[in-house]
């Protein structure tokens, strides 16, 4: 029993061009999410999570493949075009520090995405309607004419959700929405968004570096490593059972906060991650992998099937 | 009698004295770090951590900060008492620190080599040539390849930098070293290289270590002591087993409850709820009470003070709530 | 349930601006510096009503010529016998409506081409910012001597050849501004938010370089006036008569050894006028940087 698809993602590849050749940021990635699901991409600095997630929301031109929102084909919109799809794709930034204009009270930048799509008229509605989202997000009244630097990371990245939840969208993008905070407020935040995807049916997409708050927070997980899927499953099976070596690495790389129980035995990768300008045509993750053979040079691996709905990109199962 | 005491830090108070307001950072805080002992200091933002660190170096930003009262013993020398010839010779020698993030730490016009070598130089009495040498064996040890002396550190990554950092902090093998965050600015894969490097540098050295941080994870993985603080307290101090397996601090359960690591997917997160009190505005008594599911009206009225728990020798709480014995934590799996 | 309107007037906070007030006000140079020029553009806006342009100021009176300061005359009298207070007060105001026009109008061209520089950047910028090179290594008073010359000496004019230093300097500030903040994560939530691009630079870019260009606004203004100085002493700016300080202090010239004062106190104006626009501006930069503070 399917849900229905929101956004479809075919084939995208973003490169930067760089004086040292093309960067290949985000290669051949795609995915499809169902109304009312998360899904989390995981994966390290550079691994081309972000620019995924802006290239979505056409923050950035993708420079090849296929973004289908709603059924419709987005590729191509120009900033314009985009515009009134600004309503319905929405975006939750890292930092809530730099991702919101310090001359503006948090009335402005709350009621700015208001009035920006004439959502609204009166300036009596925006404002109750301003008001009301505060107290979605968890944010006192009193708040309302102070800027953002008077606020802690807790309270602006609430600030920074309520400018999300404005227009109503169907679809938010999360990059990284809780890594800038404290643990006891992270816990704030995550229940606040989960609370919110309930109760207003939202999509999520769910960028981090760290498993153990996808794990809480997504139905579908993703992988991603120098750009591309390595590994791409329901939650639940990802983590029960991994299959990539690097999601395998990842996953033991946690430090758990276990003293003196049973605790899972290292699996340290060596080296780090490449740079993913003028990438060869075999595996990626082959120079830090233990079981690399000989067949990995053999072409770059595509994601393929292992058991249903699991997807892994690895020439060696 | 307790082992030989590395760092011994006794009632420790730091004010920040700014023109708008007095910031209480740090009110009062005893730790004490045995030989070859390593304690994790956990806390989240504002708790007083990195300046407590800071005071051990006597380096605290003076204007504005203000060691108001308190001892620093390292090996039995109070720091606050020494000379700034003393302070120098101590710095970098007896302790040495490696902060949070790599990428600033290191002087973008000097090859890391010369780096290295330059502290071996002043502190070893070493010439050039020689303090050169013993750069390479550093790099060696922290798994570096001694063909890049010569590099600049825009030529490493972030891992590789902060492995560079920590060759420079172990160049004149010191008795104690500070770690503030070393891998919070790293990814997971390289945090565990880096943690794992370090756990054998410091067994193979034999050093002591205090561990800055907010991850309870990397506590575990390094750390045999724990201190937990809060607002500039320590709340709760022990073993590791001590803290983790039988917490009796309630901001310390909220912590571990907070962390998304252990539960299952669909479970609610029992965060903390409200948050860090401003250290220029403390609550009278208890700092964490406004917060706390479990406060009590006599919880406002004095500052709890550490005491043994169970008259165990190394776990100590501060929370008034045990002054019922009949008081458990909620999630307390431990019928001690 | 409680209305928007009055919750909201529950919790009315003061604006930046009166936070940048606050500050400023802690600040004793910045407001000496703002005291001077208060009483400066006072005594120049009143100076048409408390004297008579064509009698005290420009008319000669030669049996009163090159008397000192004194009771009758607060800063003396020049060669022709004109009252020098009457004349440097009127002054002030030829070196305030310059000073202020120029670099007014510098601004908003500026303005403009730095926004527009800074925030395209390729070859927007190139051209810019290349055309905009090639105005700065020509010294200031060249550009102005070229195009009063080509004009004609008028207030206006000198004006316009003043302005185009100030816009080239306006267009730097605004760009490396426009720079740093374009790539500012709030920047990108705006396009998300679905703004179109002339809005986010006029809301959310251009007021956050606010303070750069107003701490440049004040340092330039005194430059300014110097510069506008230096054209009247070199006889191409404000035309005889007016008592503009420049002029005043190149008519003192001839009489530097018999009767000094006719040259220090033109300058002094100028000195003071400009030091108190430094203090200003000082003073201004660290109100609107919270960061600064000590």
């Amino acid at each position: 029993m399917a849900g229905k698809t929101i956004l479809e993602v075919q084939n995208l590849t973003k490169f930067f061009n760089t004086p040292g050749g093309q960067l290949h940021a985000v290669d051949g990635v795609s995915f499809t999410i169902e109304e009312g699901k998360t899904l989390g991409i995981v994966g390290e600095s550079g691994c081309g999570k972000s620019t995924t997630g802006r290239t979505i929301l056409k923050l950035l031109e993708p420079t090849g493949g296929k973004i289908l929102f709603d059924g419709q084909d987005i590729t191509g919109y120009s900033r314009k075009q985009m515009r009134p799809l600004r309503q319905e794709m929405q975006m939750v930034f890292q930092d809530p520090f730099s991702s919101l204009d310090p001359r503006q009270t948090v009335m402005q930048l709350i009621s700015e995405p208001i009035i920006e799509h004439k959502l609204l008229r009166s300036k009596k509605d925006i404002e109750e309607r301003t008001l009301e989202l505060m107290r979605t997000v968890g944010l006192a009244d009193r708040y309302m004419n102070v800027y953002p630097h008077e606020l802690d990371g807790g309270r602006r990245q609430r600030i920074g959700i309520a400018r999300a939840l404005a227009v109503n969208p169907k679809l938010i993008v999360c990059d990284e929405p809780v890594s800038a905070l404290d643990v006891s407020i992270q816990a704030q935040i995550l229940n606040l968004l989960k609370k919110l995807q309930a109760d207003l049916g939202l999509t999520y997409i769910f960028i981090t570096h760290d498993l153990s708050v996808v794990k809480y927070f997504s139905d579908d997980i993703a992988v991603m490593y120098l750009g591309q899927m390595v590994e791409k499953a329901p939650s639940d099976i990802l983590f029960k059972n991994p299959i990539h070596p690097y999601t395998k690495a990842l996953l033991s790389a946690i430090p758990l906060p276990i003293v003196g129980g049973e605790k899972p035995v290292r699996q340290l990768i060596r080296g780090e991650i490449t740079s993913p300008v003028n990438l060869p045509d075999e595996c990626r993750f082959m120079k830090r992998c233990d079981c690399a053979e000989e067949r990995c040079k053999n072409g770059n691996p595509q994601l393929r099937e292992i058991e249903p709905n699991h997807f892994v990109a690895c020439s060696c199962v | 009698m307790a082992d030989e005491l590395v760092l011994d830090i006794k009632n420790l108070v730091v004010h920040y004295e700014t023109e708008d307001a007095d910031v209480h950072a740090v009110n009062g805080i005893d730790i004490a770090i045995g030989k070859k002992r390593t304690l994790g200091l956990v806390g989240e933002t504002g708790a007083g951590k990195t300046t407590t660190a800071l005071s051990i170096l006597n380096l605290v930003p003076n204007p504005p900060g203000v060691i108001k009262s308190g001892e620093i013993y390292l090996e039995g020398k109070n720091v606050l008492e020494m000379t700034p010839a003393e302070l120098e010779k101590m710095r970098g020698n007896d302790v040495a620190m490696i902060f949070q993030d790599p990428m600033t730490a290191l002087n973008p016009v000097m090859t890391v080599g010369d780096q290295i070598g330059e502290s071996i130089a002043i502190h070893q009495n070493l010439s050039k040539k020689e303090a050169f040498e013993k750069a390479k064996e550093m790099l060696k040890m922290v798994g570096i390849a001694e063909s890049r002396v010569h590099d600049y550190p825009h030529q490493f990554s972030g891992g590789m930098k902060q492995r560079v950092v920590i060759a420079i902090a172990l160049a004149c093998s010191p008795q104690l070293l500070i770690a503030d965050e070393p891998t919070t600015a790293l990814d997971v894969t390289i945090q565990a290289q880096v943690l794992e490097l370090m756990k054998q540098l410091i067994r193979d050295k034999e050093m002591s270590m205090l561990m800055i941080t907010h991850d309870l994870g990397v506590v575990a993985e390094v750390c045999e002591d724990v201190a937990v603080m809060y607002a500039g307290r320590i709340v709760e101090k022990g073993t590791a087993d001590d803290v983790f397996n039988h917490m009796r601090h309630p901001y310390t359960e909220g912590l571990f409850d907070s962390l998304p690591n252990l539960k299952q997917r669909g479970e609610e997160l029992v965060p903390i709820k409200g948050l860090m009190p401003d250290p220029s505005d403390l609550p009278p008594g208890c700092a964490f009470a406004p917060r706390c599911p479990y406060a009590s009206e006599s919880c406002t009225k004095a500052v709890p003070e550490l005491t043994a728990v169970d008259g165990s020798a190394t776990h100590f709480v501060a929370c008034s709530a045990y002054n019922n014995p009949e008081f458990k934590l909620r999630g307390s799996k431990d019928g001690r | 349930m409680t209305q928007a309107g009055d919750i909201k007037k529950q919790y009315k906070k003061r604006t930046l601006f009166q936070e940048t007030w606050r500050r400023l006000v802690k600040n004793r140079g910045a407001m000496l510096g703002l005291a001077f020029l208060v009483l400066l553009v006072v005594a120049a806006a009143l100076s048409p009503v408390i004297f008579d342009y064509e009698k005290d100021v420009i008319g000669q009176n030669m049996q009163d010529r090159l008397m000192g300061p004194g009771a009758a005359h607060w800063f003396g009298t020049d060669e022709y016998g004109r009252d020098l207070f009457a004349r440097v007060i009127y002054g002030a105001r030829y070196s305030l409506i310059i000073g202020v026009g120029s670099v007014l109008l510098g601004l908003v061209v500026g303005t403009i081409l730095g926004s527009q520089a800074g925030f395209h950047g390729g070859v927007v910028d190139s051209i810019i910012m290349r055309g905009i090179d090639i105005f700065y290594s020509i010294p200031n008073i060249m550009t102005a001597v070229v195009i009063v010359s080509l004009l004609g000496p008028s207030t206006v004019n000198l004006m316009i050849a003043l302005a185009f230093s100030c816009a080239s300097s306006f267009a730097r500030i605004v760009r490396a501004s426009v720079m740093t903040i374009r790539d500012q994560e709030y920047v990108e939530s705006s396009y998300a938010m679905g703004l179109p691009t002339w809005k986010i630079i006029v809301k959310h870019i251009l007021p956050n370089c606010l303070s750069p260009i107003i701490v440049q606004i004040t340092l330039l203004i005194g430059t300014t006036i110097i510069s506008a100085s230096s054209l009247s002493f070199l006889g191409i700016g404000v035309p005889a008569p007016a008592p503009e300080w420049g002029a005043l202090l190149s008519a003192g010239r001839s009489h530097i050894r018999d009767a000094s004062y006719m040259c220090i106190i033109p300058g002094l104006a100028i000195m003071f006028t400009v030091l108190a626009l430094n203090l200003l501006g000082d003073g201004l930069r660290d109100a609107l940087d919270p960061k600064l503070k000590k």
